[in-house]
């Protein structure tokens, strides 16, 4: 009968101890996965620079559609002015017409080039606000399980601290 | 991926949503019209608050557009407020977004709410680039005179059902506003 309990006690004491062992490889995988939350704040901050880069692009594209709007301002004038001189400009008026298409086009790119920065613009603010929300999503979710793992813990009259 | 019940009940909580965190004072009357996209390039002076909620399988996009004009100072900016009306609306948004978030959190465990994102009103344009599987966009009035709008996008990766809103967000509101004042 003694020698029964032995081994029941003894049994007892081993699944015990192997449940405290995997208890402590719970907690520390849940440990290794809170250091994701480093890998969020690196992401929040690349995507918060791509953002400031996509907006220094757009006024930049906006620069470029302000001077292509001007240079068919001045070509228009300059071709006035050939036309005032009569044929001794003829060739001056080939040219302006010449700056004027060349602005056109500028100003066409420029509009092209616009559109898909901001398309980029709410791409990326949109990702990255998944990110943002994917992360406290996944940290709340963290923390429930070693809200768990604490309470396991202490259920086998082990430490809380992990 | 939705039903059209889902959407609609997404839609309800949204009104929902609005109807109590875009307004001032509660007595303020608001009234809610679906409207049509602009056209590109008509959007000058306009701003763009973007909020997402984040579930595993779907996200909600809120987009709320702005006109930054006195009449829309002079209902959210309190006189010699040093907050610009960029800072106050996006207070506004964010209890606006976190009261759909709550709304939707009754059904879903794991939600998510982003912190609101200021975007270039030009943007607008291209929500089709998100791939929605539906846009409601809505006219908002604010006591005949405040006009905003706001976006409701919804993005599903799987499909999903979404029941009517319960009483439930509102007990999780209450309790969310004490824990605020204290």
């Amino acid at each position: 009968m003694n020698a029964d309990t032995d081994v029941d006690n003894a049994s007892s004491a081993s699944k015990r101890a192997a449940l405290v062992r995997k208890t402590e490889s719970v907690t520390q995988a849940v440990a290794d996965i809170k250091t994701l939350a480093v890998a969020f704040e690196r992401w929040h901050e690349d995507l918060i620079l791509m953002t400031a880069q996509s907006r220094g692009l757009n006024e930049m594209g906006e620069d470029l559609s302000r001077i292509a709007r001007q240079m068919i301002m001045v070509s228009i004038n300059a071709a006035i002015e050939a036309a005032r001189a009569g044929d001794i400009a003829r060739g001056f008026v080939v040219v302006a017409a010449e700056v004027k298409t060349q602005a056109q086009n500028v100003q066409t790119l420029s509009g092209d080039i616009g559109k898909t920065l901001h398309q980029g613009e709410l791409l990326t603010a949109a990702t990255f606000q998944d990110i943002q929300a994917g992360g406290k999503m996944l940290m709340a979710a963290i923390s429930g399980l070693e809200l768990m793992v604490r309470q396991l813990r202490s259920e086998l009259g082990e430490g809380t601290d992990p | 991926m939705i039903s059209a019940q889902s959407m609609l009940n997404v839609e309800v909580a949204f009104h929902k949503a609005i109807r109590a965190n875009l307004v001032r004072e509660e007595s303020d009357f608001c009234t809610i019209a679906p409207i049509e996209p602009d056209a590109p390039g008509t959007l000058q002076g306009h701003k763009l608050l973007l909020i997402t909620i984040s579930s595993f399988v779907f996200r909600v996009i809120v987009i709320f557009r702005i006109i930054d004009n006195p009449v829309t100072r002079a209902y959210y900016l309190t006189v010699n407020s040093p907050q610009t009306l960029d800072e106050v609306f996006a207070e506004v948004a964010n209890m606006c977004g976190g009261r759909l978030n709550r709304e939707l959190s009754v059904q879903f465990a794991h939600l998510a709410m982003s912190t609101p994102y200021a975007l270039n009103s030009e943007c607008m344009a291209f929500l089709d680039g998100l791939r929605p599987e539906y846009v409601a966009r809505y006219g908002v009035t604010i006591n005949d005179s405040v006009q905003l709008q706001a976006t409701l996008c919804m993005c599903c990766s799987r499909p999903i059902e979404i029941a009517a809103s319960t009483a439930a967000a509102d007990e999780v509101d209450a309790g969310a506003g004490e824990l605020e004042l204290f």
